[in-house]
Formats: C-alpha cells, sequence, structure tokens
C-alpha cells in the first residue's frame, strides 16, 4: 500500500504486544491506520519507509525507553516534526515534565480511552494541515512584491 | 537576542506579543504576520473566540506602513443591524430620522490606516454587498447621500464562524468571502498546540511581576499543576489561560502556583494530592464538601472519557439528561459551547 494515499498513519510504539492490540483497534475504530513498531528501534527503522502522521510513545521501555526514542527523532530533520503523544501512567510527573522538555507535543494517561485518543490525534493533524496551509500562504504572497 | 529573552524584558515586536508559542506552525504564522503586514493585502483572520484575533489584527497594522495612522476596530456583532450601515459607511444630515448632522463612518475615521471588522460573519446581507464595492473600488457612500468618497483604508475581517458552511447556506456572499481571503490567517486552539502551555504560562506570570514590579521573586507553577493545566481542553483558549494565570497569582500565598489553586473544571479528576477520604475519625468531616467533591470528580472523568458529550456522560453516570445538567451547572463545569457565547467580546 502507499502511504502517501493514506490520511492518519499512526504509528504506535510500545513493547506490550496487548496495548499495541488495544491502540491499534481503537484507531482503526476512529478511522486511522496503525502502524506497529514492538520497540523504539523498530519505530525508528519503519519511520525510514512510511510517512507517518503521528507518533504514541510508550514511555517505559527495555533497550531504548520513550526519551531516547523521543531524542533521536529530534536529531533525525526528517522526523523531528511528527507530533509525539507520548502514553505515561498518570501522575507520572517528572516524566511529564522530562517529556516536556524534549518536545512532547501530547501526553495521554494510561488507561488511554478511545474517544480520548481519536481528539487528541485529530487535533495534531489539524494543527500540521494550519502549519502547512500557512506555509503555502507564504510562498503565494512572498511572490508578490510589496507595496504601498 | 532570543525572542524568549524579548519576551521577557518587554523589548518584543507587536507580533512576537500578539502570537506566543515555539510550536512551528505558531512561528510559521508569526512569519506570515510579518510578511502580511508589510503588503497592504485584505486579510482574513480565523479562530475561535479567546485565540487572539484582535491582536493579531492589531499587530498587523503596527507592524504596517500605516502605523501612524488610527486602527479603527468595529464589533459586527455588537452593533445593531439598523445601526451598523451608518455606523461604518456614515449618513447624510436627514437621510433617515434621528440624522440631524451629517456624520462620518467608521471608514472614514480609519482613513490612511486599518479598520478592523470582528465577527464578519454576523454582516447582514445587504451589508455584504456595500463592503464588496468599497473592497472593489475603495469608494465609501454614506448613507442618503448620492456621491462616493474615495477612502484609503485597509481591512483586516476576523471571524470565529465556519464561513465555508455559511456559503453553502447562502447566509455569506460568496465574491466577498474570495475579496476577503486573500490572505487567510488561520490561529489554532490551544489544545492543538499544548505544547506552548508551559511558554504562555511563563510569559502571563513574567507579565504579572513587570506590572507588579515585583522583580527578583519569580513565580512558578508546580508540576502537578502544570499536568492539569495540559489536561485541560481550554475552550476560552489562550484568554482562558491568561485569566486563569491571573486568577492563580491573586490566590497564590507563596512563589509556587499550586494545583490547589485550579478551580474544578480544570482540576484533574484523579490528582494524588486530592484524595477523597472514606474514614470518618474524631475530627469528624464535611460530608456535602466530601460528596461535592466525589461528584465534581467523576463528572469530570465522564465528560473526559466521552470527550465533553454530554448526553453520553449522563449516561455514563446512570443520571437523567436534565438532572446532569443541574449538576454541571453546580460544579461550574464549562464546557466549549457555554464558553463560547460568554467569552467572545
Amino acid at each position: 500500500m502507499d502511504d502517501a494515499e493514506k490520511i492518519g498513519l499512526i504509528m504506535v510504539v510500545d513493547d506490550d504486544p496487548d496495548t499495541v492490540k488495544i491502540l491499534s483497534h481503537y484507531l482503526k475504530r476512529e478511522g486511522f491506520t496503525p502502524l506497529e513498531a514492538a520497540s523504539g528501534p523498530e519505530g525508528l527503522r519503519l519511520l525510514a519507509s512510511h510517512r507517518v502522521d503521528v507518533i504514541l510513545l510508550d514511555l517505559m521501555m527495555p533497550e531504548m525507553d520513550g526519551f531516547a526514542v523521543m531524542r533521536a527523532l529530534k536529531k533525525d530533520p526528517a522526523t523531528a516534526d511528527i507530533p509525539v503523544i507520548m502514553v505515561t501512567a498518570r501522575d507520572d510527573l517528572s516524566a511529564r515534565a522530562e517529556g516536556m522538555s524534549l518536545g512532547v507535543a501530547d501526553f495521554l494517561a494510561k488507561p488511554v480511552f478511545r474517544k480520548q485518543l481519536g481528539n487528541r490525534i485529530r487535533a495534531q493533524l489539524e494543527i500540521v494541515a494550519t502549519g502547512h496551509a500557512t506555509a503555502a500562504t507564504l510562498n503565494r504572497i512572498e511572490a508578490v512584491p510589496a507595496k504601498r | 537576542m532570543a525572542i524568549e529573552a524579548r519576551l521577557a524584558d518587554g523589548s518584543a515586536s507587536a507580533i512576537e506579543n500578539a502570537l506566543i508559542g515555539e510550536h512551528p506552525t505558531i512561528r510559521k504564522l508569526r512569519e506570515l504576520i510579518e510578511r502580511v503586514a508589510q503588503r497592504d493585502v485584505t486579510v482574513l483572520i480565523t479562530g475561535e473566540s479567546g485565540t487572539g484575533k484582535e491582536i493579531v489584527a492589531q499587530s498587523i497594522h503596527e507592524a504596517s506602513p500605516r502605523r501612524e495612522r488610527p486602527f479603527v476596530p468595529v464589533n459586527c456583532a455588537a452593533i445593531p443591524n439598523d445601526l451598523l450601515e451608518s455606523e461604518m459607511f456614515g449618513h447624510h444630515r436627514g437621510a433617515f430620522s434621528g440624522a440631524a448632522t451629517t456624520r462620518a463612518g467608521l471608514f472614514m475615521s480609519a482613513e490612511g490606516g486599518t479598520i478592523f471588522l470582528d465577527e464578519i460573519s454576523e454582516l447582514p446581507l445587504p451589508l455584504q454587498a456595500k463592503l464588496l464595492r468599497v473592497l472593489e473600488d475603495g469608494i465609501v457612500r454614506p448613507v442618503g447621500s448620492d456621491r462616493g468618497t474615495k477612502v484609503d483604508v485597509r481591512v483586516v475581517a476576523a471571524t470565529n464562524a465556519d464561513l465555508g458552511a455559511m456559503l453553502a447556506r447562502n447566509t455569506f456572499r460568496e465574491d466577498l468571502f474570495y475579496r476577503l481571503q486573500v490572505v487567510p490567517i488561520t490561529i489554532p486552539p490551544l489544545r492543538e498546540r499544548r505544547s506552548d502551555i508551559p511558554i504562555l504560562v511563563e510569559h502571563f506570570l513574567a507579565r504579572t511581576r513587570r506590572q507588579r514590579g515585583t522583580d527578583g521573586l519569580p513565580l512558578r507553577v508546580s508540576d502537578e499543576a502544570m499536568v492539569q493545566l495540559w489536561s485541560y481542553d481550554w475552550p476560552g483558549n489562550v484568554r482562558e489561560l491568561e485569566n486563569l494565570v491571573e486568577r492563580m497569582v491573586i490566590l497564590c500565598e507563596g512563589r509556587i502556583l499550586e494545583a490547589s489553586l485550579l478551580p474544578p473544571n480544570i482540576a484533574c479528576a484523579t490528582s494524588p494530592a486530592d484524595e477523597i477520604t472514606t474514614t470518618l475519625d474524631e475530627e469528624g468531616l464535611n460530608l456535602n464538601a466530601l460528596v461535592r467533591k466525589l461528584e465534581g470528580r467523576l463528572i469530570n472523568q465522564a465528560l473526559k472519557q466521552t470527550d465533553g458529550n454530554k448526553q453520553a456522560a449522563a449516561r455514563l453516570l446512570g443520571l437523567k439528561r436534565t438532572t446532569f445538567a443541574a449538576k454541571l451547572r453546580r460544579c461550574g463545569v464549562i464546557t466549549p459551547s457555554d464558553s463560547d457565547k460568554s467569552t467572545e467580546t
């Protein structure tokens, strides 16, 4: 399938197969296409060949945790602008503070509710679309000389 | 100097102050506004209530070559329909009963400057036709006059309505829409750029400090309160956040703004520091307050799970819709549809 044709390719990065299954199910119910990754490195690999719109990133993973994935994403210009929604425990304040400083776009607390998940993802898609429209307008008016 | 530093010491430009945040889309928008200000084109600003449409319009004026001339804001929804035409375009003496003198309209008073037409969706159809003519030939025709006057005014319009949907219903003229939308500027709602919430909070705190002259006593928001600010949906957008920060600063007695200062509609349902006790010791307890707290918490949780759908939330709690609505009012929970009506100026 051609990823560029699809609207809302959402990558789920989580080492817990049950969580991945549930999130993927929710994503489909909300009209998105899930792309599953069982670890941070796998997620980063998949990004090379897929145009992902939003990343749902688990924090607690062996080998490479969510923060490490976040740093890798921000370092690569090709992935730096993909919005990341980090999934954390509800009361993990220090994790959230760290996530904020790393440029996480949003947080979802476990347990994740389907409707909320859908709305938070749509919000990210919406602001990215506004960004594209703004860039297009900017290019268009750049072509017109300034005058008074 | 970095933009944060300029915001902190008050030397930021009008545009930098009008749209605060580091989200890539916000940065792009600032760039667009910067460019648009230099070009004498009509601008249509779209955004929910509280996103700062008027502040953006004013910053466009202040960054434009027209900055020395007037900026005239007009709220199309605030002026009664039968007065709107003469307010905007002026009238001739004797044009209608009560028109004792000839009066220049708002377009004339904006001569050389910028007119800001807020809530443009509220402009009645006949006036839409008249505005279109002004945009096309720059000639204003006062009520009761057969002669027009040439004006040099830049038009910046704004709306929180879906003009596209209004076109489909024929309540907004398509030709006017395209004439206004030469440069469309869409300001995203705060819930789409939550990562800017800490930056905005910091900005409002710094400004309060400057205004009060209490330098050296920086205030900060506790991590727990910040998580809750982040989780809230902000139906009233940046203006609601601004009001809330002001309120917290007034209520705060120390230097850290704690989660306990947050109103119940924002305070997260599962705040660990705010346990509901279920044991009765010698000190006794306030049963009513406790029940209210539990009620508020479950109502918030139900609204969260159903994403603000009151009917579904009522069902989740086994309540009739009317009972649920009454409880909502008592708890002071604000939903997007309520705040839209009350916060737009």
